[in-house]
């Protein structure tokens, strides 16, 4: 394993650390990497996104060519109006220890799908490369007590403060210089502290009321960007339908199921996961059907329950991970075919970090990680090698749906899903829609589409990497897959992450 | 040679001299708290033009630390104010004070402190409900509500500081306060007319809306500051200040370079995008200082009704004319500056287009909210006379 990115200060990491104990929403990775070539240059970009909306985006970039000077970023829409209207760049500052290294602070002020434009200078000229992010808030940040105990105290002085100061300016503010309050100015003065502190309480209702609104609206905008609910329904014995049911009621106005974009040829990636040992799994790609739903014709299965993550981009270029639970009978379907995909094995084992997975006739796939633990919100090149049964690299390696390879990263827990390819966390179907506003002609490969785009006159190499970073703690199964002889074929890790 | 003639003068004359220029001179309190206003003042139309030029912004930002440094100034100009009356003996303020928890002082300087500590307050619940529900998109949030709320105190407890000196004063020391006391009431003005500016955009002139918002923002200060003053052109001077105020910030803004740093980026800006060209109160305000003049003895209601209907008539006389010369090319030169548009206001913007915004439905709705905005004008002429009133009477 290569580690690309070295951690962040301490106090950041263990912020990220503990806020991303709270995290649900898009399946628990809201962090973006992803790696690409920005003209001659090849980077690897780490987009640390906001817990609220508008908020701030750290963005980090390792250089993986030699000669980039300088490194500006700037956020902009994916589609639509504003996606070409992008403001004043940013210059990424430098790290001090490694020239190589370039951070930055963006502002995200909406919601919904943005890219993030980075423009690279050095010896080799220019070149410039666009990174979808989906910004959503996550959460809603409760108050801390002794801030909470500090602003009660300061709205009590005030709240008295005010009353008092009404009584005082009613029973003494006309007086002439030495002169005393008479029994007329007492009455009046507590006439006028009567009216304050009605007013006072009102202006304090009104402003609990307010805050109440407010807190309401952005809960609302929180819960709009939790993952939907896949509900599944069995027909005529092998037939899944999967429906999007979303928490808010606005998500269905807005978001048309039937107008999601194809994400590397297939509108839905389904993925069933055996619960709870995670000892079986299908990568399948349903088809839409009537009122925005989608099915698939299930292959043979076991009984069981099983996890439901189905990945679909929707037409703006925001990615959307349908999450559901199903309990499926015994299922005597078709045979596996096309690019559809299953894995049955051995189940997740805690505490335990496995590096070499057998795939069939002989051949093995192996995690070159190393021997370090595991880092949560770290940014890493997973780097996996496929070979033959006689230990040496695969010679027969094929694109799998234009990709190099596929890897889902599954926590325990199912809390977190992320479903990554060579060139990062990105969908590709979002990734289209961002080079397509870039200003350079040339057409840009992220890592993986170049590798595949290799097979033309051969095999793929027998190394694929996937840029990626646990957004947590935890014991996780990583399955990576890969097409052999125009077989899909999946290799299975245990991650113990600290 | 010139200043050979004092250093000539008897030394009991020079005293004398010193003593009346001490004794006329505006106490240090005064000054803090104008300070403090001018830096609100400041703070408040830079962060506006910060917003709609660069976008970007944090906690941090020079325009937020000239504000809440006008609040930590008042706050602890007043409040040292006000420990000094209480504590050291023989204080010249203390039969001119007010009592409060235990404590004496000015109450315009308790008003103030308590506008210092509004402020201060508001700046870790701005920060708290800035990392809980996101940054900055709109004014309006409880934070920034407690924040005007604690500018509108600083600025009202000048005035009623100001006022109280000003009442109990006489001749050149009364002059000088009442010079104070216009500066003063100019910045109040800022809190009714100023804080209402996105609502008096140019697109909404010419609908009955805009008017119904100027008349309840604009005729109770000039009615209050025409009771405060002896200067029978009190309205127009204040005013006029105001006006000139105004447009100091829309010519001088522009002088300062900037890039927006938020998109989508819909207008080419290089600069610090200033406040729409000031509306022309001032005429109102001659024809209200005019009018008094002749009515001053009629009942205080049938003088409400008359000044609010001059107030509201003439308004509308050179408000909606010169609201198509806004609209027109002559307009967009550096004088009126009408092609300063914020970076993220897209072109079809009717602003950009440079076309009126209707706010109601009909003609029979543009007439009944006309006679509000009447109504408005009077009610607020009456309030602002009772408001006068007592303010003439502050002396502490």
């Amino acid at each position: 394993m290569k580690m690309a990115f070295r951690a962040r200060p301490l106090a950041l990491t263990i912020f990220l650390l503990v806020a991303a104990q709270a995290l649900v929403a898009h399946v628990g990775s809201p962090d973006v990497y992803y790696e690409g070539d920005a003209g001659p240059y090849h980077l690897f970009v780490t987009v640390r996104m906001p817990q609220v909306i508008p908020g701030v985006a750290e963005i980090q970039v390792r250089c993986e060519s030699d000669g980039v000077r300088t490194i500006q970023v700037v956020p902009l829409r994916l589609t639509g109006p504003g996606s070409n209207l992008p403001p004043t760049p940013d210059l990424a500052q430098t790290s001090k220890d490694d020239p190589q290294f370039f951070t930055s602070s963006l502002w995200l002020m909406e919601s919904g799908a943005l890219q993030v434009r980075i423009m690279a200078d050095g010896a080799k000229g220019k070149g410039e490369l666009s990174v979808p992010v989906a910004s959503f808030a996550q959460r809603t940040l409760p108050m801390q007590k002794p801030l909470a105990a500090l602003l009660f105290c300061l709205m009590l002085l005030l709240t008295v403060g005010a009353i008092s100061i009404v009584s005082a300016g009613a029973r003494e503010g006309t007086l002439e210089p030495g002169e005393t309050p008479e029994s007329t100015n007492v009455r009046r003065s507590r006439v006028a502290m009567a009216v304050a502190i009605v007013m006072v309480l009102g202006l304090l209702y009104v402003g609990r009321s307010w805050w109440e609104i407010e807190e309401t609206g952005y809960q609302q905008r929180v819960n709009f960007y939790k993952p939907p609910r896949a509900e599944t329904t069995l027909e005529k014995g092998d037939r899944l339908v999967i429906r999007a049911k979303a928490e808010d009621p606005r998500w269905s106005q807005r978001i048309n199921m039937g107008r999601v974009i194809p994400d590397h040829n297939h509108l839905m990636h389904l993925f069933l996961i055996a619960r709870p040992a995670m000892d079986r799994m299908w990568h399948l790609h349903p088809e839409p059907v009537e009122g925005g739903a989608f099915a698939d014709d299930l292959p043979s299965m076991p009984a069981g329950q099983y996890e439901v993550f189905a990945d679909v981009v929707d037409e703006r270029g925001f990615p959307w991970t349908l999450l559901g639970t199903t309990e499926l009978p015994q299922i005597n379907g078709k045979p596996i075919a096309g690019d559809d995909s299953s894995w049955v094995g051995a189940p997740l084992e805690t505490q335990q970090a496995s590096h070499t997975s057998q795939l069939p006739d002989g051949a093995r796939m192996v995690w070159e990680r190393g021997s370090g633990p595991l880092t949560s919100n770290v940014a890493m090149d997973f780097r996996f090698s496929v070979q033959d049964k006689d230990g040496k690299p695969a010679q027969d390696l094929e694109p799998y749906m234009g990709m190099a390879g596929h890897a889902e990263f599954v926590r325990s827990d199912f809390s977190v899903f992320a479903h990554v390819h060579p060139s990062g966390s990105v969908p590709m179907a979002s990734l289209k829609l961002a080079q397509a506003g870039l200003m350079s002609d040339a057409p840009l490969m992220p890592a993986g589409m170049a590798m595949a785009a290799s097979t033309q006159s051969g095999s793929l190499p027998a190394v694929i990497s996937f840029p990626y970073g646990f957004p947590q703690a935890g014991e996780y199964r990583i399955f990576v897959q890969v097409k052999r002889a125009g077989q899909v074929e999946t290799g299975v890790f245990d991650a113990h992450v600290e | 040679m010139a200043n050979s003639i004092p250093l000539a003068q008897p030394i009991g004359i020079r005293a004398a001299h010193r003593t009346a220029w001490e004794m006329t001179a505006i106490r240090w309190y005064i000054w803090c708290c104008m300070l403090s206003v001018v830096f609100s003042v400041a703070g408040i139309e830079w962060d506006i033009s910060w917003h709609k030029s660069i976008g970007r912004d944090s906690f941090w930002t020079p325009a937020h630390m000239m504000v809440y440094l006008s609040g930590a100034l008042a706050g602890i100009a007043c409040a040292y104010l006000i420990l000094s009356t209480t504590f050291q003996k023989g204080s010249p303020l203390r039969d001119v004070s007010v009592s409060m928890w235990g404590f004496r002082g000015p109450l315009g300087a308790f008003i103030c402190a308590w506008g210092g500590v509004a402020m201060i307050a508001s700046a870790p619940f701005d920060n708290w409900w800035h990392s809980a529900y996101g940054l900055d998109v709109k004014i309006l949030s409880p934070p920034h509500v407690l924040l005007a709320l604690g500018m509108t105190g600083i600025r009202f407890g000048m005035l009623v500081l100001v006022l109280a000196e000003m009442n109990r004063a006489e001749g050149l020391y009364r002059a000088k306060l009442e010079r104070m006391m216009f500066f003063a009431v100019v910045f109040v003005m800022w809190m009714t007319v100023g804080i209402v500016q996105e609502d008096t955009n140019r697109v909404f002139m010419h609908g009955s809306t805009f008017y119904m918002i100027v008349m309840f923002a604009a005729p109770i200060v000039v009615a209050m500051v025409a009771r405060v003053s002896d200067n029978p052109w009190a309205a127009t001077i204040t005013t006029a200040l105001f006006t000139a105020v105004h447009l100091a910030l829309v010519w001088i803004l522009p002088l300062f370079p900037a890039q927006p740093k938020l998109g989508p980026v819909y207008q080419h800006v290089t600069h610090l995008v200033p406040p729409d060209f000031p509306l022309l109160l001032i005429v109102p305000a001659v024809v209200f200082d005019l009018a008094r003049r002749r009515i001053g003895t009629w009942g205080r209601w049938k003088q409400a009704t008359a000044l609010g209907a001059a107030f509201f008539g003439s308004f509308i006389a050179v408000q909606w004319p010169f609201a198509n010369f806004l609209m027109s090319p002559a307009s967009r030169n550096r004088i009126f500056a009408t092609t300063n548009y914020p970076y993220a206001i897209p072109p079809t913007s009717p602003w950009v287009r440079n076309v009126f915004v209707p706010t109601e439905h009909n003609f029979g709705e543009f007439w009944v909210r006309m006679a509000i905005a009447l109504a408005a004008a009077i009610l607020m002429t009456r309030i602002g006379m009772a408001w006068g009133e007592w303010m003439r009477r502050i002396r502490r």
